[in-house]
Formats: structure tokens, sequence, C-alpha cells
């Protein structure tokens, strides 16, 4: 064609005017003067006839005209300056600064781009970071404690009762202690202490009452002081010492160094401070004081669990030994001792899975899931990128026209992800360092070792690899795009050569985004369906509303078991004559809780040949009123009453699971059974069992056998939880707290208010026990909330997380088909123009996106299958499978995913036929 | 031809304010690209409508800003690509409005000052 250029006479020009046209309006105003010039032409100029005349038509323009016109397209000025420099820096190499100058520049042109980029990328990072930080402090780093991996805990298991973790018998703990396979054992249980000290308020506190060895077996020793003796016994009868937490010593004692040595005053018996442990020593769990054990675990019952233990594996020893060697010991006992070894066992837990229990499972869930999220905000970055990336196909074409080299492209794409990458994760570091104390203060539940947690360089490691990982990832994507194109397609070919590569890519994206989504969204409804299973849990009680504290009477004041008996029962009624109270009670323990286990007989059947074969039930000791107090009915029979003193009959209630067991089709009420359970541990006295000793004479510290005790069946309250979740009800005996008295008792009022009952407890034991705290009050509905409150909040997450999940998978999905039916308008309107109804196509796009949403689907259901080890340790009541959860979960993903393809699809249904052939 | 000199300024007075108009009528009928718009102006009006290039495309882009004209790059076979320019629903609305101005103009030139219709 014609050998003069005009781009250069009309960049001249325009140049002279002083604007600067965006290339677009160049390439306009080139084809006018080319059109003018072939006319010449064809009229029959000749060349430089046709030529002077397309200059003239240049030289009679004031390009100035175009003044408002000019370089408007932030794109296209990006674009020439990316080649004016890569010209400048001799046409082969972009220099790594100027790239990384252009894509900042880039970026701040694109601000609601680049805000949207940064911020996904940031939150996704600034989660990921948050849980990896917590899982690192709280699961990865070692415990505080001498070689923290060969420590065990010790639980007992019964398969019969369905037990897998329960405390253990102080003399089966002796006997797993003297096995070769532990260097050595430490055992405690935990009385509820009152500590009174002169001038202060009297105060509950977190107490263990454990063997000597314990600070040795952790491999610990105390900050202050020299704590329990080394190498000293288990328990010391007469020489009453306890070491005190940090805590405790700050918060009580002002950090006095001479606490050590003092007497402190725990439920009225002086002990000796021998030591403050170091601030962050928490063994076993928040603990502010450890009293050296005071009796002989060997001379215990074997038939009662009530103890907690921790041993260290000899050196050598690995916990599937160990666990091998303690089944070969008890299964020696079972047989040795059946009546009260028969069916248990025992479970070697190491000690950071006991310590963080149902956290470890949760957490590991939520860092899956929190990983699933961040991978779904990089794949939506990823077709964001890949969209504009196809939007900016013509400018890479015109750049590459203009001598850019594929390489300097790819320069250029790094350059621009590795900007939002970067900001993305400075982001994301920042609000996980800002909201990493926030979720330390206020996390609802207690995870042990959280408030250690902090960001360290592993948590910035975290956010290296992430920039690493989404720059490559988000230039590489568009990058093969582009450059598969630039390869196969020259400048004009339109945009249906890139359109299969980069449709198929899309699609990956889509789907991964589906299917991580679900993955999330089924976690998510397997958490909302196990608090609903636990919700939805008989407790056998109506008391959301009802206030429970704890009230001990212990101590010189409280020697005399009848003066115990007596003032629980007066706090009580004292209670119930305060404004506001409509039903008050107490209970040695609530639901939930597994009572004392005992044995017992029915009067008139034969007696086992030894007592310890008799039947086990658990034993409560509840006063009159408490069944009322918490809205549980009786179902025969009646509860106590004020007349059922200490001095009269026996007397005692059972739960329709005992009636049915041991009274099959017969009433209860009336019957009478026998029991020679005369103490439980320093607690409780059964006083109808001890009535021939003279008031103020202390219980004997065995218990010796006398003949047991006649209690009739006054009563069948219906099944009141005594069991953990998943655990089924056991037969129990109700006895009357002031036959069987106990220490320490929980009140139970129920009142117009919240405030009222707490009112009404503080006077009743300000009136009738001045010197004993009161427990910290709470209603039985938070007890009950705190119950569930870890699936609870890993279910808050994950619904969160879920949701989020649901949403970018929906934008995603809306993105590639609005994208797909752009680029498809000529294909739609060729099947319009042939006779295809507007719906048949608009069904076209949705059920291409069905297709896409399905496989996301069975995708993100593979990737449950496979956590289903993990997710199975933090649900209750379903499993992984479950066919409800997976179907809600796939419902409400297809649902939000089919809506986001509908305004593609009606796009599609309206592409007008004429128009959508010739844009083509 | 003095006549045509005199006349002159009177016609480009009247260009500045018809360009719309004229760009308007033209692709109502079909889209066209800047080029045929120009020759077209040419040629129906025998010679005495000329723009030239700055002032034609600033026309068209100054129609396409307020939503009038539509432009879009098309690529035909055989053929460089070029951009059309299709009059937008708002632009038909605006053509009528101004034909009727303009009809009502010219009627009243032709009562007060007896020109005449070509």
């Amino acid at each position: 064609m014609q050998a003069f250029n005009f781009r250069h006479e009309i960049q001249r020009q325009v140049a002279k005017s002083g604007i600067d046209l965006p290339d677009a309006t160049i390439e306009e105003l080139v084809a006018h003067v080319e059109d003018l010039y072939a006319a010449a032409v064809d009229e029959g100029a000749s060349e430089a006839e046709a030529r002077e005349k397309a200059v003239a038509a240049l030289d009679e323009s004031a390009f100035s005209m175009l003044r408002r016109h000019a370089s408007r397209n932030p794109e296209r000025l990006h674009a020439r300056r990316a080649d004016a420099l890569a010209r400048a820096s001799g046409g082969r190499s972009l220099n790594v600064m100027s790239a990384l100058r252009l894509a900042l520049r880039q970026l701040l042109q694109h601000p609601t781009f680049g805000l949207v980029t940064v911020l996904v990328l940031g939150l996704g990072t600034g989660a990921a970071t948050t849980v990896f930080t917590v899982v690192d402090s709280v699961i990865l780093r070692p415990l505080p404690y001498a070689e923290p991996d060969r420590l065990v805990t010790l639980w007992d298991t019964n398969t019969e009762k369905g037990l897998r973790h329960d405390p253990i018998s102080p003399v089966n703990f002796m006997d797993d202690r003297s096995l070769p396979v532990f260097k050595d054992a430490a055992a405690w249980w935990r009385p509820s202490v009152n500590l009174v000290d002169p001038g202060q308020d009297p105060v509950r506190v977190n107490t263990i009452e454990v063997s000597g060895n314990i600070f040795e077996v952790l491999g610990v020793g105390p900050q202050l002081g020299s704590g329990f003796p080394a190498g000293g016994p288990l328990f010391v009868q007469n020489e009453l010492i306890c070491v005190i937490s940090d805590r405790l010593w700050r918060t009580r004692y002002n950090a006095d160094r001479a606490i050590v040595g003092r007497p402190i005053v725990l439920n009225g018996t002086p002990y000796i401070v021998a030591g403050v442990m170091p601030a962050k020593f928490r063994y076993p769990d928040d603990i502010d004081v450890w009293q050296r054990l005071r009796w002989d675990m060997t001379q215990h019952s074997r038939e009662a669990h009530f103890m907690e233990a921790v041993a260290r594996l000899a050196p050598g020893t690995t916990i599937a030994q160990a666990q091998s060697a303690i089944d070969g010991l008890t299964n020696r006992l079972q047989t040795q001792f059946p009546v009260t070894n028969k069916g248990w066992g025992r479970h070697l837990v190491p000690l950071l899975d006991e310590q963080l229990g149902y956290y470890r499972p949760a957490l590991m869930v939520m860092f899956g899931a929190v990983g699933l999220l961040l991978v779904i905000g990089c794949l939506n970055v990823a077709s964001l990128l890949l969209t504009r990336a196809l939007s900016r196909e013509k400018e890479i074409a015109v750049r590459v026209a203009m001598g850019a080299a594929p390489r300097q492209l790819v320069v250029q794409l790094l350059a621009e992800s590795c900007v939002l990458s970067v900001a993305g994760a400075v982001v994301g570091v920042l609000a996980a360092a800002a909201s990493l104390p926030l979720v330390v203060r206020f996390m609802p539940v207690s995870i042990p070792r959280l408030e250690e947690a902090s960001m360290d360089l592993r948590a910035l490691g975290l956010g290296l690899a992430v920039i690493v990982c989404t720059t490559v990832f988000f230039a590489l994507v568009p990058a093969l795009v582009l450059l598969k194109k630039q390869l196969a397609t020259d400048l004009r070919s339109g945009e249906r050569g890139s359109s299969r590569g980069a449709r198929r890519i899309y699609s990956f994206l889509v789907v991964g985004e589906v299917a991580l989504a679900c993955a999330l969204l089924v976690a998510s409804s397997l958490l909302v369906r196990t608090v609903g299973q636990m919700m939805n849990t008989p407790t056998g009680v109506d008391a959301d509303e009802v206030v429970v504290s704890s009230v001990q009477l212990s101590g010189r004041d409280y020697e005399d078991w009848r003066k115990v008996g007596r003032v629980h029962g007066a706090i009580i009624d004292n209670i119930r004559r305060q404004p506001g109270v409509i039903a008050a009670g107490g209970s040695n323990f609530l639901p939930f809780e597994v009572g004392w286990r005992g044995g017992f007989g029915i009067e008139g059947e034969p007696a086992p040949p030894r007592p310890e074969d008799a039947p086990q039930v658990q034993y409560h000791s509840i006063s009159d009123g408490y069944f009322e107090s918490l809205g549980s009915p009786i179902a025969a029979g009646r509860g106590f009453a004020p007349a059922d003193e200490a001095d009269s009959a026996g007397v005692v209630i059972v739960n329709e699971t005992f009636a049915s067991r041991f009274f099959a089709g017969q009433p209860a009420v009336g019957k009478v059974i026998v029991s020679a359970t005369g103490a439980i541990g320093p607690l409780g006295l059964n006083l109808v069992r001890i009535r021939p000793r003279p008031p103020g004479v202390p219980p004997p510290a065995q218990p010796v056998h006398t003949p047991p005790t006649r209690y009739e069946i006054i009563g069948v309250v219906q099944d009141v939880r005594n069991a953990p979740f998943g655990q089924p009800v056991e037969p129990a005996l109700y006895f009357s707290t002031r036959q069987f008295t106990f220490r320490e008792q929980f009140v139970t009022v129920r009142a117009a208010d919240r405030a009222a009952a707490i009112a009404a407890i503080r006077t009743a034991l300000q009136q009738e026990a001045p010197s004993v705290p009161m427990g910290a009050p709470r209603t039985w509905g938070e007890r009950f909330a705190a119950r569930t409150a870890e699936p609870r909040l890993l279910m808050t997450i994950l619904l969160f997380f879920g949701g989020l999940a649901a949403l970018l998978a929906a934008l995603g999905v809306y993105g590639l088909f609005s994208w797909s039916v752009a680029l498809r308008t000529r294909e739609l309107a060729i099947r319009l123009t042939l006779g295809a109804r507007p719906s048949a196509v608009g069904a076209l796009v949705v059920r291409q996106s069905a297709v896409l949403i399905g496989a996301g689907l069975v995708a993100g259901f593979v990737i449950i299958r496979l956590a289903e080890s993990v997710l199975a340790r933090v649900l209750f009541g379903v499993t992984a499978s479950d066919t409800t959860a997976i179907a809600a979960a796939g419902a409400a993903l297809l649902v939000a995913a089919l809506v986001a393809c509908i305004p593609p699809a009606l796009r599609a249904m309206r592409v007008d036929p004429v128009e959508g052939l010739r844009v083509e | 031809m003095v006549t045509t000199r005199l006349d002159r300024p009177a016609i480009d007075a009247a260009k500045k304010g018809s360009a719309d108009l004229l760009i308007l009528a033209l692709v109502e009928e079909r889209a066209l690209h800047g080029y045929e718009i120009g020759q077209l102006i040419e040629s129906r009006s025998g010679g005495l409508l000329h723009f030239t290039m700055a002032s034609l495309y600033a026309a068209l882009y100054g129609l396409e800003e307020r939503h009038l004209l539509k432009g879009r790059w098309v690529e035909k076979a055989g053929q460089r690509r070029r951009r059309y320019y299709r009059i937008t629903e708002g632009g038909r609305t605006m053509l009528a409005s101004q034909r009727a101005d303009w009809s009502r103009f010219m009627a009243a030139l032709s009562h007060v000052a007896g020109v005449k219709p070509a």
C-alpha cells in the first residue's frame, strides 16, 4: 500500500497540537486517512496526489479540537508508558524496578479493582495467619515441661457402660504406677476449697490434692520456695503443705516473698506454703493451690473412680508398649477383683492431646477451613485478573506489535501480581497482628495456652509463602492465556482465539471454588447438626433461668456433720423466704455430672456372696425442693419433705432408669434398698448409717464393715441426665441431704429474675453462714451453654467461613458466565437466527453452569470424605457422611450458584441476532 | 464567486449548529464509520458541507459522550478494523426534536427573509 506512514504523520500532527490522543483514536484517524487515500487512488489519482490529498485533510484539521477527548483511557496511557519505557531500555528487557513502578501506577489507576483484590487477599491471609498463630502456639509448640512428649495421662474405660474417658480409682492407680513402663506417675483429685485469710473475704480456690511427686513427674520446679520435697513420699498424713499459683500469690498476697513457710487456711485447716509456681505453669488446668496428698491411695477403694493421673514413660518406652503393658495389668486385675474391676480398662492419652481435648481437632478443622477460604479468595482474585487480562488483550497485542517481547509481558504481569500479593499480605499480616490480641481476649471458651499466642517469624513466614505462591499463581494464569494467544493468533483475529483456553482455566477455577465452598458448607452444617443434637439431648430439667451457686461448709465450724446438714437445710429455707424466690433446692451434683458410684442391694432378694458384688449405681444427695426448682417431675410417689430428718427412717428417690432396670414391670415405690456405703471421701457422710455414733465424734478414716442400712423408695423421678453427652443415663439413687450429707452443695434457685435469686443466696448465706463464700452464680442455661460452647464456637466460625466461601463461589460463577456469554454472543446469535427459542439459549447457559457446579459439588464431597477422620472428632451424634447435612449444604450452594448464573442467562436470551452477528 | 464568498460565514455558522443533526440523521439509517459519515455529508450536500477530520471526530466523540451515539470496533472479512457508530434511543429522541426545531427555523427563515427551501 502507500509507502507513506500515515500513523507517524498523524502522531506528529497531534503532538504538534500539544495533546496526547488515545491509541484507539489514533487508529481511527489512521483508518480515516487511509480510506481517503484509497478513495483518491480509486478515482485515478497517482500515489503522490492521493497522499497529498490525505495530508491536506490532516493539515486542515485543528487537532487541538480533540483536546477534550485526549487520553481518557488510563489503560491505554499505561500501555504507552510501558512501551515507551521498554523502548527506552533498548526495546529488550523491562527493568524490574520500572515494571514494579508501572504496576503500582496501574493499581492506582484502577483503585476499585486494586482495593477489592487487596482486601480479599488481605482478609484471607489475615484469617489464615491468625488461625495459624493460634494453632502454632496451642498445638505445635511443645508443652513447657521436661520432655513433654514422654508424658501421658491415664483414664478409665468401660465398654459395657459406654465409658471412654473416666477418672480412675486410687488403688488401681497405685498398681499402674508400679509398672516398669512408667518412670513415675502422679495422681490427684479436685476438692472444693474455701480459702480463709484474716482480714480478707473468704474465696473459693481451684485446688487439687495431689501426690507429692507431681512436679518431679512434670519436671517443673517452683519459682519461689522448694515445693514438695524431691524424692519425698506420695502422701504425708500429718505435715500439711501446699504450693500456690503465681496468680494467687500476686492477687491475694501482693507477691510477698515471705509467704513461703507461712500457713494459709484451706477449708479450715492450716497448710504451710512450700512454694510458688512460675506464672505460666497451669497444670492440670486453672489451679491455684496444689495440696500435698494426705491419705494413702492403696487404702482406698477400687470402685471409687474419682482421680486423674499423669505418668512419665520410662526411657525407651513407647506409648504403644506402655498401653499394652497396662492392658495386661488391667486384664489381671479384672480376674483378680471381678466385682470392682470387671469391664474396667485403662487408656493412655498423650498429655498434649489430653490438654487440648476438643480443641486439637477443632483447631485443625478451623485451620483447614481458613486455608480453604484463602485458596477460594486466591481463585477469585485469579479469575478477576484473568478477566482483566482478557480485556487488556488488545492493549497487549498492540504492545507486542510495537516490539514488546513475551518475556517483558511476563515480567510486567509478575510485577503487577507481586504488587497485589505484597499489598494483600501486608494488609493480612497487619490485620492478624491487630486481631490476635482481640481473639485471645474475647475468645468465649478457654483454650489452653491461647494466652501465649503471639505473632512470630513462623507466622511471618506463612505470610511470605502466601506472597510467593499468589504472585506466581496470579501472574501465570493470565500469562498462560495471553501468551498462548500471542503465539497462536495475530493482532486482528478478534477474541475467539483465546477464549477456549481461557474458558478452560476459568471453568477450572470455578469448579475449584465451588468444591472448596461445598466442603466448608458441609463441615459447617455438620457442626450445626452436632450442636442441634446436643441441644436436643433430653436433660430432664427445665431450668434455663434457674440460678446455680455452690456452697461448701468446711473447717472448724463445721466438724459436726449434723450441723453441716442442718445449716445446708437452713440456707435453703432462708433462700425460700427471700423476696421473689419461687423455688429453691440443693444437690451435690448438677445435671450432666456423674455422681459417686456405689453398691446397693434390694431387701428380700438374695444378697451377693461378697458385699463388693452388689450392682453399682450413682449416689446423689439432694434437698427437698431440688427437683421442683429444676422443673423435673416426680413420676411416681413423692419428693423429700422436711419431715425426712436425719433421725427418721431412711428414704430414697430413684430415677426411671433405676426403676425400670431393677424393678421391671413392678412399682418401685414402697420397695426397700439396702446400702453399706457410709462415707464418700472427705465430702459426704451417711448420717443414717452412722446413727449409733454420738454427735461430735469424727467419722472413721476407713470404711468400717457394719450391717447395711435400709432405705425405703418413696418416689421415682423422671430421668435427669447424669452422664455427659453421648453416654446413656445411669441408674441413680437420690438420698436426702439431711440423711446423707455432703459438705459441698449446689443451691438451685428459681426466682422472679436472676438478680433476685443471687440476692437471695447472698442474704441467706450472710444470715446462716457468714464465713462461707458464695460460689460464682450462673444460671443453669449458662452452665448448659458452656457445655456446648466449643462446638457452637466452631459452628459459628465455620458458618461464617462457609457463607463467605459460598458468596465468593457464586461471584465466581457469575463472573465466568457473564464473560462467557459476552464472548459467545456470535454463537448465541447464530442459534437464535436458526430458530432457537431464547428460553432454549438461556437453558443452555444454565445447563452448562449446572455441569460445572455439579462437578464442584462432587469434588467438595470428596474433600469432606478425605477429612472425615478429623471431622469425626469434632462431631457429636452425626457422622461426616450425614446425608441431611450434605444435602442441605449442597442444595444451598447449588441454589446460590444457579442464582448467580441467572443474570448471564437472561443476557444470553436477550442477544439481538442482527447485532450479535455484526459484532463479530 | 463573490456570492459564495459572502455566503460562507452564514454557512459556517449554520454548519456548527447543525453538525449533530447531520451526523445523527445519517447514522439513523445504519451504522457508519467516521470516513463514511464525512463522505456522505459532503456528497449529499453537493460539496457544500465539509467537516475537517478534527471537527468531525470532535462531534462524534461529543455525541458519544452524551450517549446519543455508540461506537464499536468491528472487523469485516478482508477489511481493516473500523469503528462503527450507531444511534442510541437517546439519539433518536434528540434527532426528532432537532428536526422539529430546524423545520420551524426554516419556516421562520422563509417567512421573514424569503429564504426558500432548495
